[in-house]
């Protein structure tokens, strides 16, 4: 899998960050752990190459340090419930196998028991990690209907895989993560997208997904025009407009109706699903959810006390 | 310096030309005047290859003169090439001269090296991808030639051009010759009908062509690359038209129609201009114009 070339480094400095968000949009207080910086499933749509000004993969493989940054940020943290993350600079299970990252840091939440790590992936790969997971790690997988990965994700597992990977987690006492991140408009979207939730329904045990995100297909500037040089039909076959951010984004009367029926899709599989909304305005959250949110922070707080409710006094 | 007739110089043989146009009418009614100042090199043996001289010739061929002034050289053709490419650097080259550079660089198979050196004076970036467009360019065929000259394309727009078939080329120069264009406006265009393209698989001319001008055709674009926000923009239009507001009045709304306020503008010289405009106003709120700007971008 993979042509790169992976670079092992000892980095010191700021491993763990605030996932960096966008302005003017509702952000998670997400925590990422830069533990490999770059990835070898080369998603057709992806913002690594734009950010990542390096061809290696590098990873960071100094994990005493990485820990002593993780519990640092856990013992500052006085208001809410910390949730890390590895899948911001990379895909966090799709080296895994092969280096063995993530044990160490299953091992240290489960033990510490004070946040929770996140293995977010389109790499279903966990039965080397199942010996290891407790509740206190999510399994997520990013999820698209199979045209989507067949075209536009071909390095990354198929989805059956990856539902199949998702119900092994369960099985295993772990709370899964769902992302459906970035939904892309396609000819025919909402059918492919109805069949995929009903089939999520019909394989997971939804009381025991921790939490679904939704975000449509958003770019920076740079990719519009590498989309058009390839040809890139799936991704080109919407109607973008420039957000306040700067990154081309669905026009909005388009994400209203694309979020308003994921989002019924979701909860009519199950009604209690925690679906949030990723990068997206005030007003959308708004109009989708129902819920005011008038800052980072009140989003932070609805994770807080979904996680209490699932883990009641054991967090 | 010597003198030959034309008659001993292979006049078609370009392959070390690298000038484009080569017709030159300032040069022409120069040479008409006093003739050749500056001597032709010509590579031995007979019949002789020029090295540099080309719109001379050219222009020599036209006032049907015999002989011109030369100078014979006996080199490699890598270094007649080197010496007709040094030899214009003198003056400022267009994109199509420097891309001749290139490939008749590459065709004669200069190290990347030397071509990378080349593409540095010509204050080209030494990329293979910049060098692979360049070999493009001066393949192409005339009209794109021309097209690219009269319009001042830079290597952005060209790149995209490039990117269309033969047969697309031909309908969008056709388009865009006659129309008075900036540079971003060709972006513009471009980048909509590559959308479109890329879309739909092809792109019916049929729909575009015949645009008044400028503003035309990009307003025809953008409403097949950009329906919603065109059907958007049109309703708000005909909403503002029902308005019938007075020049000192105006509704603003976002471009994108993704901030959920508007903005309403009054100019005003004196109180009671304000409390007319607010009379007015308030006619179009009650007639519900002013909801219907905002359900515009609801849903």
């Amino acid at each position: 899998m993979g042509l790169q070339k992976i670079d092992f480094v000892e980095t010191r400095g700021n491993i763990v960050r605030d996932c960096p968000g966008t302005k003017n949009h509702i952000c998670c207080g997400y925590k990422t752990i830069d533990l490999i910086e770059g990835c070898v499933l080369s998603c057709s749509y992806c913002i690594l190459k734009e950010y990542i000004n390096a061809p290696n993969i590098k990873i960071n493989r100094d994990m005493p340090y990485i820990l002593s940054q993780i519990n640092e940020t856990i013992e500052a943290e006085k208001t809410h419930i910390l949730r890390f993350g590895t899948g911001e600079l990379s895909d966090s299970l799709a080296l895994d196998r092969r280096y063995g990252l993530n044990r160490p840091l299953i091992e240290f939440f489960g033990e510490t028991k004070k946040a929770l790590l996140e293995l977010k992936s389109k790499w279903a790969s966990i039965d080397h990690l199942v010996p290891y997971l407790n509740p206190y790690t999510v399994i997520s997988f990013s999820l698209a209907p199979q045209r989507i990965i067949d075209y536009e994700e071909k390095r990354t597992s198929p989805l059956y895989k990856r539902l199949k990977a998702a119900k092994k987690a369960q099985d295993s006492g772990c709370f899964v993560g769902l992302h459906f991140d970035p939904v892309i408009i396609y000819e025919g979207f909402e059918k492919d997208y109805e069949y995929l939730i009903g089939d999520i329904g019909r394989i997971l045990d939804l009381k025991k997904v921790l939490w679904v995100s939704l975000g449509l297909l958003r770019f920076p500037p740079r990719l519009f025009d590498r989309f058009l040089e390839e040809g890139r039909k799936n991704l080109l076959y919407g109607e973008f407009i420039r957000g306040e951010d700067g990154k081309y984004r669905y026009i909005k009367k388009e994400r209203l109706k694309i979020y308003r029926m994921l989002y019924g899709l979701l909860k009519r599989q199950e009604e209690d699903l925690f679906i949030y909304l990723c990068m997206e305005r005030e007003d959308i959250w708004r109009g989708i959810t129902g819920l005011t949110l008038e800052d980072n922070e009140a989003l932070t707080g609805l994770f807080d006390n979904r996680i209490k409710n699932l883990y009641g006094g054991n967090i | 310096m010597q003198t030959t007739p034309i008659t001993r110089i292979n006049v078609s043989d370009k392959k070390f030309c690298i000038s484009y146009p080569l017709e030159d009418g300032i040069l022409l009614a120069s040479i008409k005047r006093i003739g050749i100042i500056q001597p032709l090199i010509l590579l031995a043996p007979p019949p002789y290859t020029i090295v540099t001289g080309f719109k001379r010739i050219e222009a020599a061929l036209h006032l049907g003169l015999t002989d011109i002034p030369c100078i014979m050289v006996n080199i490699t053709e890598k270094d007649a090439l080197l010496r007709s490419i040094h030899d214009n650097m003198g003056r400022a080259l267009n994109i199509i001269e420097k891309a001749n550079c290139i490939e008749k660089m590459l065709h004669m198979a200069f190290s990347t090296e030397e071509v990378y050196d080349v593409m540095t004076l010509l204050s080209l970036s030494r990329h293979e991808k910049i060098a692979g467009r360049l070999r493009d360019i001066a393949g192409s065929d005339e009209t794109m030639k021309c097209f690219i000259l009269k319009k001042d394309l830079s290597m952005q727009n060209i790149e995209t051009l490039l990117r269309f078939t033969s047969e697309e080329k031909e309908h969008i120069i056709e388009i865009l010759t006659p129309l008075h264009t900036t540079e971003s406006t060709i972006r513009e265009i471009l980048q909509m009908l590559h959308l479109i393209k890329v879309r739909k698989g092809a792109i019916d001319f049929s729909t575009i062509i015949g645009a008044d001008d400028i503003y035309g055709l990009k307003a025809r674009l953008k409403t097949l690359t950009y329906p919603i926000l065109s059907s958007l923009e049109k309703g708000l239009k005909d909403i503002k038209i029902k308005c019938a507001l007075p020049p000192n009045i105006d509704i603003k709304v976002d471009p994108f129609f993704e901030k959920e306020y508007i903005d309403i503008l009054i100019r005003a010289k004196n109180p009671d201009e304000i409390r007319v405009a607010l009379l007015k106003l308030n006619g179009v709120f009650d007639a519900g114009y002013i909801r219907s700007i905002f359900g515009l971008a609801k849903d």
